[in-house]
């Protein structure tokens, strides 16, 4: 067989019925791996600045939680609507926890917790509140803005879709 | 040899006679789309829309809902139970302040919890202009009541859900 002739067969090989199972078996192989397992998605939006930038783009990776659960500093993508439209966010306490802000610092339990992700000016004010049970609290990197202006808040269990990639 | 031909039009006619009621006849699922379909069609805005499509669209957009509408939101001033004119008022008023607006809906599931009841879960997914030329760009989580009514599908209850709770 000639180097034209395995270039050739490379890029038109024949339809032979191996060759078909073996597309199709790659094709579903794609759709159930990325459509299910590790789905991607573009970031749109500039709340988990500077760790993430609007127009990014990375996977879900769903398999993350199977055995363990959301610990605190995990960045997490949360089922917003449908099965389509996630929102991705940083855990910053677990159910039975208390979470407040006091002039931009978070606290928990009534512990200020130090997070290196926040780069940016933030003097957040909010009333403590407990995270209810089977329910996580999330909050994005971006703080420099409006606290109203933030989504943010407490996020049911059910809806964690699992964490990006990188 | 002859009765087996018969036998076989005779089946093929049933076959296609089947087909042909799926197809013409649509399912209570069909309808319930169908009513989404024309509150889509009916709240969406041209840049070109006139005063007599406007007035029309007013009066289309009651007719899909029941004569009392429960729409339950966060923000607790929009909360409440409208009649079907204050719905219509209300949307003519809100369109009346966009140049440009679109409404869709993906990922709906459909269940039918008793009869003459329809539970619909889904995304919308609003998009437009202000004429004071701002975006705008607003994805929610519905989940909506229909009840039949004399034969028609009429909105009696919209949920927007919270998925993250401050």
């Amino acid at each position: 067989m000639t180097v034209r002739h395995k270039i050739r067969q490379f890029f038109f090989p024949s339809l032979t019925s191996k060759f078909l199972i073996r597309v199709s078996l790659i094709a579903l192989f794609a759709y159930l791996f990325f459509g299910y397992l590790c789905i991607p998605f573009t970031i749109q939006g500039i709340s988990m600045e500077p760790t993430y930038h609007n127009g990014g783009v990375n996977f879900c990776w769903r398999l993350h939680y199977f055995f363990s659960e959301p610990k605190r500093h995990d960045v997490v993508t949360v089922r917003f609507a449908g099965s389509k439209v996630m929102l991705l966010k940083r855990v910053v306490a677990r159910e039975g926890e208390e979470v407040e802000f006091r002039d931009g610092k978070l606290f928990v339990d009534c512990k200020e917790i130090v997070e290196p992700y926040v780069r940016y000016p933030c003097n957040w004010n909010l009333p403590p509140r407990q995270v209810e049970e089977d329910s996580i609290y999330v909050v994005g990197d971006n703080r420099s803005m409006p606290i109203e202006n933030h989504h943010f808040g407490q996020a049911s269990k059910k809806r964690i879709m699992g964490v990006p990639l990188w | 040899m002859v009765k087996i031909k018969y036998l076989l039009i005779g089946v093929l006619i049933v076959i296609l006679g089947i087909v042909i009621a799926i197809t013409v006849s649509p399912s209570e699922e069909k309808r319930v789309k169908k009513q989404f379909h024309l509150l889509s069609e009916w709240v969406s805005k041209s840049p070109d829309e006139n005063t007599f499509t406007m007035l029309q669209r007013m009066k289309d957009i009651g007719t899909l809902f029941d004569a009392n509408c429960e729409l339950k939101v966060t923000d607790q001033s929009l909360s409440g139970t409208y009649t079907r004119e204050e719905i219509s008022t209300y949307a003519g008023s809100a369109r009346s302040h966009v140049s440009q607006l679109e409404l869709k809906f993906y990922d709906s599931d459909i269940a039918f919890p008793e009869k003459g009841v329809a539970k619909v879960t889904l995304t919308a997914r609003l998009t437009g202009r202000s004429t004071a030329g701002e975006q705008m760009d607003e994805t929610r989580e519905l989940e909506c009541l229909l009840r039949k009514i004399e034969k028609k599908w009429l909105f009696s209850q919209i949920e927007v859900i919270e998925v993250l709770k401050k």
